[in-house]
């Protein structure tokens, strides 16, 4: 009994140390908090956001930020529904985020409090702090033949070689109409029916449906696939990729703020946003991954050479439109349904 | 005096019995009532008439008992010739075999999944063998189709079968088929007649485990299938942190919690009339 005792004692002893050594840290902020918790997607992303936001937060602040992952949608939804109020900060895609809003699982940004730098205007929502903009777009297997349209990418008579797809319909149905000669512009309310006739056309050239973002580059490298539908991070920069921005999506994840949470973990949450809208951490944050952030003055602190890479520097955000996540808040449920009858087809 | 005993054994059992009631039990029947509740309404049956209306996802749950049972009797064709060539060898070759059949148990589900895209892969040890020795010009697709998620999950899942298995072949007395063969029984009709039925048992009761445990894959559906073969787990997936529609998720996992219990019954009533008789 006595060993157990100490060794309790021990511990309560060292984890009561530990708030004490982040207060003398901490100098000479007034902060009430220590430490704020996020959830974020993972992988380079959540590092870019280590790099480039959080560690001058906390150098400011004293703040600690504790980052967990991944962010799905039924994550926040737990985390609501069982009254915690511990997390404040969750990381969503648009149409996640306006999913989260019409639940009532996050509460309207503060944005007098975030205060923050010029910002383009898609990135300043009501509910969301649009931090980070990634494209989806074609790429292909160094040596192909590189397509220049969705037309030329669905075209696997004059384009020989297996695809593989997002397993998510808001990309796959709208990549499958642009196929069919509609633009951009007239994407809206999306012809469903008309893009699964397409994707049925080539379903038998369409090897994989990747969930995660990593398989397509992936799959592409081993030869298993030369055509791919992917996130531009993960292929960009690549020599063993070609990649075309032309017709791509462009898109943005916003950090939002948890229903119930506590009124001084955001008030840490807007400063952590306010670091988000400095361009020079932008800048940081886009050496980490090629993604970019919400400042119309970023393209001038990002490195010349690498611009082609970004999906906000000006020559890819003018062949690129945007994701419409309202009507796929308003559609998605029930084109999941024809999604899965398809999936069914295969 | 046995009352008092039977008092003290629930003492023992009791921190287990509130572990299983509070963090096992109590989920289920929380999951059970959400398919019957909706917020801010109360009691409803709508994501039940739900799943009737739109019988998509129905149809993903008779696809998974599909390739469950497909799965299923890949492991049986595998399973009990393994059994049966291991029930013979000596010994040490049977501690060895035994091993090599525990073996996978021991490494990650996720590294043994990865493993087969190394293996069955277009550019994979088996499809570069194949086409080296002439067999093939093209690489055969063994991966990212019902094929490819038979051959992960049968993999998963053989010591499940084998093992219940081996140890009833080892329990059969020998006598039992030197008496049949003495009264002049010939191999197969010893097989047939002595040494199958007395396996039976412990074959159905491996298959049953392995066809439960079939409907509940994930990883080696997500991994080996590519997107292309829709199970049930994956859908609930997307349900439950996707959409996220909890109440339809609830009430999928209800139908497939039902059908397991019915398949289980039927079971237990076959192997009561068999013992029976």
């Amino acid at each position: 009994m006595k060993p157990s005792m100490k060794r309790r004692t021990f511990v309560g002893a060292a984890a009561a140390s530990l708030p004490a050594v982040s207060i003398l840290g901490a100098g000479s902020a007034r902060a009430q908090v220590k430490e704020i918790r996020m959830i974020e997607a993972g992988g380079k992303s959540g590092e870019s956001v280590e790099v480039g936001y959080i560690e001058p937060f906390t150098k400011k602040t004293g703040i600690k930020v504790i980052r967990e992952s991944p962010n799905p949608l039924g994550k926040l939804r737990a985390l609501v529904e069982s009254g915690q109020t511990s997390t404040v900060l969750m990381e969503l895609g648009s149409g996640g985020m306006l999913q989260a809003r019409n639940l009532k699982l996050i509460e309207p940004i503060d944005w007098v409090a975030v205060a923050p730098q010029p910002m383009f205007p898609e990135a300043k929502h009501e509910y969301g702090f649009g931090y980070q903009y990634f494209s989806t777009i074609m790429a292909w297997r160094a040596g192909a033949k590189a397509p220049k349209t969705w037309a030329d990418f669905f075209n696997t008579k004059d384009f020989p070689g297996k695809r593989c797809l997002p397993d998510y319909p808001n990309y796959a149905i709208s990549f499958a109409l642009l196929a069919t000669g509609i633009t951009p512009d007239k994407l809206f309310p999306l012809d469903v029916d008309t893009a699964f006739k397409k994707l049925n056309e080539i379903k038998k050239d369409i090897a994989v449906w990747w969930k995660a973002g990593a398989q397509a580059p992936q799959l592409m490298k081993d030869n298993e696939v030369q055509y791919a539908i992917c996130w531009s991070g993960r292929v960009v920069g690549d020599p063993a990729f070609g990649v075309n921005f032309a017709g791509g999506m462009a898109d943005l994840s916003y950090f939002t703020i948890v229903k119930n949470s506590k009124a001084e973990d955001r008030a840490a949450a807007y400063k952590l946003m306010h670091e988000m809208s400095i361009a020079a951490n932008q800048a940081k944050a886009a050496t980490v991954v090629s993604y970019t952030g919400p400042s119309p003055e970023l393209d001038a602190l990002l490195p010349k050479d690498k611009l082609a890479e970004y999906p906000t520097s000006k020559q890819n955000k003018d062949v690129q439109w945007v994701e419409n996540a309202e009507w796929w808040a308003a559609n998605g449920e029930a084109v999941n349904k024809k999604w899965e009858a398809f999936k069914l087809s295969l | 005096m046995t009352s008092s005993n039977r008092f003290e054994g629930f003492g023992f059992i009791a921190p287990l019995l509130v572990l299983m009631l509070v963090a096992f039990n109590a989920p289920i029947v929380y999951m059970l009532g959400l398919a019957f509740w909706e917020k801010g309404r109360g009691f409803t049956l709508e994501h039940y008439a739900g799943l009737l209306e739109a019988p998509v996802y129905l149809r993903v749950l008779g696809n998974t008992m599909r390739v469950a049972l497909v799965a299923t009797l890949a492991n049986v064709i595998i399973g009990y010739p393994l059994a049966l060539w291991m029930r013979g060898l000596g010994s040490r070759a049977r501690m060895i075999a035994l091993a090599l059949v525990v073996l996978p148990f021991w490494v990650s589900i996720l590294v043994r999944t990865y493993a087969w895209i190394v293996v069955l892969g277009n550019g994979g040890l088996v499809n570069r063998a194949l086409q080296w020795s002439g067999l093939t010009d093209a690489p055969v697709s063994f991966l990212y189709n019902e094929l490819g998620v038979t051959i992960g999950m049968a993999n998963v899942l053989l010591p499940f079968l084998v093992l219940p298995l081996f140890a009833a072949m080892i329990r059969i007395d020998d006598r039992l088929l030197q008496a049949a063969a003495s009264l002049g029984a010939s191999p197969t009709t010893i097989f047939w007649k002595v040494f199958f039925p007395l396996t039976l048992p412990a074959l159905a009761a491996g298959t049953l485990l392995v066809f439960i445990l079939c409907l509940g894959f994930y990883i080696t559906p997500a991994i080996l299938g590519g997107g292309r073969v829709p199970m049930i787990s994956n859908l609930l997936d997307t349900l439950i942190n996707q959409i996220p529609r909890w109440e339809t998720a609830a009430a999928i996992s209800t139908v497939l919690l039902i059908v397991t219990l019915a398949i289980f019954a039927a079971y237990r009533r076959l192997d009561r009339k068999a013992s029976a008789s």
